[in-house]
């Protein structure tokens, strides 16, 4: 193992992400409220926080699908606050959506050759003057796709519609997706929702695996305090816009102050092993 | 691809506040800037022509409120903008002419025959039509195509039964009247007149009564007022009845001013658009507001300009509401 | 009476003149030629980018005004005005876009008539640069030079090749009809091969969410704007061979109807086929045309009502009862939206 590895293990690498202030505004309300955080390099990493506590509206604001009102956020030390969505996911923070955005009337293989990088066919100068070149890179590009859908199981519906698939094989493209990108931070908002426990262990598992391997780090919205508490290193709570609670699990799960968000909202945090 | 960090400095916020304070309340900025041009075109070409072609902006202005509050109101139900709308107001304008012209009665049957046959067609078609689709979720591009496809239907039939001539109806266009020193065809007086009453009396019937409210908020989110137990087919029968009337209204009132021809109204329905837009989609205030500036905007642009470009000001006004401020001036940033 | 009579009422009271009507067909075949070559980049925006253009009228009247300009008025050879008119429709198409292309589909078709009615009214007032409402055909009045003169030449030429080949009595406008096809031909394969490739997939991704698509990182808007250009390029040349046909160029024959037209061919081919384009506009332009045979004995204003029922009620129809016209896949139609 060498030092790359070692440093991908351990969860206290220098952040990724940061964000400092962050504000989103709706008319008279303010969605996130001057949210801060950090997502250390190699991490696992939870956002947590009751409903309409803004952490959908903070992904939208940090991935550039809204207009930032205020704050600051540096993704690999480069400013990417108010850029454009495809700029920041070209410097490989990539976000999936919480409802699915599965490109229905394209086949299941080319919602997945169509997210792979550096494609000389997309520019159309290539495709008219290089075609060789874009032949072979798109030949690259579907062998990996095959392979990331052999992963998630989905080769055998490679070819049909994506808009024929079921909700969590849809959940499931929708992270092999992203994957094909070669990220470096991936945002995954409520990636286990509407999916079977196996589904969820396997794509748990990839998670680690990915993070283990290649050093990828992850940020996920979730509202199942199992997964969070058993597979995050690291929890992020948020409330009404702003971040109240960040550390270990254990820690988190007995802040008083996230005791009274939840408390507050109804929702109760438990650890599923108690 | 450079990002731009935000910062909070002290230099950007005065502008910024600025800027916020503008948005906040669009309506008196409106009122701000329009009361600045009036100034400035009164300095450079005197008050008597300004009133003079500002009644004249009066009468557009009317015709232009009364086809965009049915309009913006439509857009509602069908979420789209309806391209018929134009051709509802010519054929209005056409059943007023079978009851005046070919008929012989007075105008004021005309605008009743049309505002009820309009209003019945609008009807039919919703019946007919809008509704099997809503039903069955048809997409946007084919809701968009069907209106088309109805626009051509009506124009089609109009000219096969009175073709292109142009004709006119059977009111005194010469006549004029003069007071404080400015004149006005009579006929163009007239249009004020019916515009503004009917105008205050769809605003106080949309404020006022139970069925103004519900179409109005049937117009801002279809899907909520569902759920708030409005029974929604009847308020949308309701909501084609006054845009087909109003409409029919519309094209009357033009074509007693002008003349008709088979295209007269789709001819109108991009300063219709426009007026919508202005308002703020989906927002009847915001109609009739942006249908008197335009119309409004339109006369005075013949202070500086050759009045043959008159046309152009509402396809102008068109695109640079859409490019700055698609929401319009009332309405509020959704995301377009 | 006896079948072979050519005066035999059929139903409407077409005779069979319809069938053997060379010059009729060659008519037929020149618009047909001309709106599918309109609705090919319709095809390209709409049905594979998920733009709705409504635009199109004004990216013709832009090329074919350039074009006669070009000739008419700064005296270019009409060989090289035609690239230069393309580039400059190109140009126009792109300004059509920046402003509007972040407007939803709606809006954006609003948008896109309105910049190409604003194109219409320029071309009506501006008197002397674009001859108003007479039009542009030559020069000094009909006296001079007119920008057809050029294409005259090769027609001739091209006739004389076609009698030679054996057919003694060429159609007028059969030149035209070949060279328009050929184009057509031309620029359908061209279509489809970029459309086979990654960037054609960007574009259908495009279509299906522009938001997924940029969260991929797929600049969309400049895809897009690439998609508009290339339809005002191909609309460009639709402009002139209208303007050749017509030997005129002339603000009404660029009206809002045009596009609605072609938007009639587009989805009678049916979205996302782009052969099925060239069958949509063969078969409108037949019924279209055929109108002009019935015999009842109807004046030219209410065939043209005909035709514009025909058209709107088609549109009506397919879009209730055949959203994916005849050869567009029915998937397509159901799975989206």
């Amino acid at each position: 193992m060498n030092d790359a590895d070692v440093d991908a293990e351990r969860p206290n690498g220098k952040p990724i992400l940061e964000a400092a202030g962050v504000v989103k505004r709706f008319g008279g309300i303010r969605a996130v409220n001057g949210a801060t955080l950090d997502v250390r390099e190699g991490s696992i990493t939870a956002l947590i926080g009751p409903n309409g506590a803004g952490k959908t509206t903070f992904f939208n604001v940090v991935t550039g699908f809204y207009r930032p009102d205020g704050g600051r956020a540096a993704f690999q030390g480069d400013q990417i606050l108010g850029a454009r969505p495809h700029a920041i996911a070209r410097l490989g923070m990539v976000r999936t959506f919480q409802i699915t955005k599965a490109l229905a009337r394209m086949p299941v293989i080319d919602n997945m050759t169509l997210a792979a990088p550096d494609q000389p066919g997309e520019r159309l100068l290539n495709v008219i003057a290089h075609p060789r070149r874009v032949r072979r890179r798109e030949a690259e590009v579907r062998e990996q796709a095959i392979e990331l859908l052999e992963v998630f199981d989905l080769a055998r519906v490679a070819d049909d519609y994506a808009g024929t698939l079921s909700g969590g094989q849809r959940k499931l493209l929708e992270l092999a997706r992203a994957l094909m990108t070669r990220p470096r931070l991936l945002l995954l908002d409520e990636p286990m929702a509407g999916i079977n426990p196996t589904l969820g262990r396997r794509l748990l598992d990839h998670m680690q695996r990915l993070r283990a391997d290649e050093g990828v780090s992850f940020l996920f919205i979730e509202h199942d305090m199992g997964v969070v508490m058993n597979h995050s290193d690291r929890v992020i709570v948020m409330a009404e816009g702003r971040v109240i609670a960040d550390g270990e699990p254990h820690e988190v799960r007995t802040d008083q102050a996230v005791i009274d968000a939840y408390l507050g909202s109804g929702t109760v945090v438990e650890d599923e092993r108690a | 691809m450079e990002a731009q960090s935000l910062t909070l400095g002290a230099e950007e916020s005065a502008w910024r506040r600025l800027k916020e304070a503008a948005d906040r309340r669009p309506a008196v900025t409106a009122l701000i800037i329009l009361g600045v041009a009036v100034i400035v075109m009164v300095a450079a070409k005197g008050l008597h022509l300004v009133a003079q072609t500002g009644l004249n902006g009066l009468s557009l202005g009317a015709i232009y409120a009364l086809g965009a509050v049915g309009l913006t109101l439509v857009y509602g139900i069908l979420r789209l903008v309806n391209f018929a709308h134009g051709d509802f107001l010519t054929f209005g304008a056409y059943m007023a002419y079978l009851v005046n012209v070919t008929s012989g009665m007075p105008l004021a049957v005309g605008i009743l025959f049309a505002m009820a046959t309009t209003a019945l067609l609008g009807v039919a078609f919703e019946l007919v039509l809008w509704r099997p689709m809503r039903a069955r979720r048809a997409g946007l591009l084919q809701l968009l195509l069907t209106s088309i496809g109805l626009a051509l239907v009506i124009r089609s039939a109009i000219q096969w039964f009175w073709s292109t001539d142009v004709r006119l109806l059977d009111v005194n266009t010469t006549a004029t009247v003069s007071f404080l020193g400015l004149r006005i065809g009579r006929m163009q007086l007239i249009v004020i007149a019916i515009g503004f009453v009917v105008i205050i009396a769809i605003g106080l019937m949309l404020s006022q009564t139970l069925l103004g409210k519900r179409m109005r908020a049937l117009a801002d989110d279809l899907d909520l007022a569902e759920t708030a137990g409005v029974n929604t087919r009847r308020v949308i029968v309701y909501t084609w009845v006054f845009a087909g009337s109003l409409a029919g209204l519309a094209g009357v009132l033009d074509a007693s001013v002008t003349a008709l021809s088979p295209n007269f109204g789709f001819d109108l329905l991009l300063p219709i658009f426009a007026a919508v837009i202005l308002g703020g989609i989906g927002d009847a205030y915001g109609a009739l507001a942006g249908g008197m500036l335009l119309g409004l905007v339109t006369e005075w642009s013949t202070l500086f300009v050759d009045a043959k470009w008159k046309i152009g000001v509402g396809f102008v006004a068109l695109i640079v509401a859409l490019i700055v401020r698609p929401q319009g001036i009332f309405g509020r940033a959704r995301t377009i | 009476m006896p079948a072979h009579d050519p005066s035999v009422i059929l139903p409407l009271g077409l005779t069979l003149n319809f069938f053997t009507d060379t010059g009729f067909w060659s008519g037929v075949g020149v618009l047909a030629g001309i709106y599918a070559l309109v609705a090919l980049g319709l095809q390209l925006n709409v049905g594979y980018t998920g733009m709705t253009n409504f635009g199109a009228a004004g990216f013709m009247a832009v090329g074919a005004y350039a074009m006669a300009i070009l000739v008419l008025k700064a005296g270019f050879s009409f060989w090289l005005s035609l690239p230069v008119a393309m580039l400059i429709a190109i140009g126009f198409g792109l300004l059509v876009g920046l402003p509007s292309l972040r407007l939803r589909a709606d809006y954006f078709a609003i948008a896109t008539i309105a910049l190409a009615e604003t194109v219409r009214i320029i071309a009506q007032n501006a008197d002397s640069l674009t001859g108003g409402n007479q039009g542009l055909f030559c020069a000094e009045g009909g006296a001079g030079a007119c920008y057809n003169d050029a294409w005259t030449n090769l027609s001739t030429t091209i006739e004389g090749w076609l009698q030679s080949l054996g057919w003694t009595n060429p159609e007028s406008l059969a030149p035209l009809l070949i060279v328009v096809w050929l184009f057509v031909v031309g620029a359908t394969l061209g279509l489809r091969f970029i459309q086979k490739s990654p960037w054609g997939r960007v574009l259908r991704a495009i279509r299906e969410d522009e938001d997924a698509a940029e969260a991929l990182g797929k600049h969309t808007f400049v895809y897009k704007l690439q998609s508009l250009a290339i339809a005002a390029a191909i609309g460009a040349f639709a402009g002139f061979f209208l303007a050749l046909d017509l030997a005129t160029v002339h603000p009404l024959d660029y009206e809002p109807l045009v596009t609605f037209f072609a938007y009639g061919v587009l989805v009678l081919g049916g979205l996302a086929s782009y052969w099925g384009v060239l069958a949509g506009a063969v078969l409108f332009w037949t019924i279209l045309e055929g109108t002009r045979f019935i015999g009842f004995g109807l004046d030219d204003t209410q065939i043209a009502a005909l035709r514009f029922f025909i058209v709107g009620l088609a549109l009506i129809v397919l879009m209730v009862f055949r959203p994916q016209g005849m050869f567009g896949k029915r998937e397509e139609m159901v799975l989206g939206e």
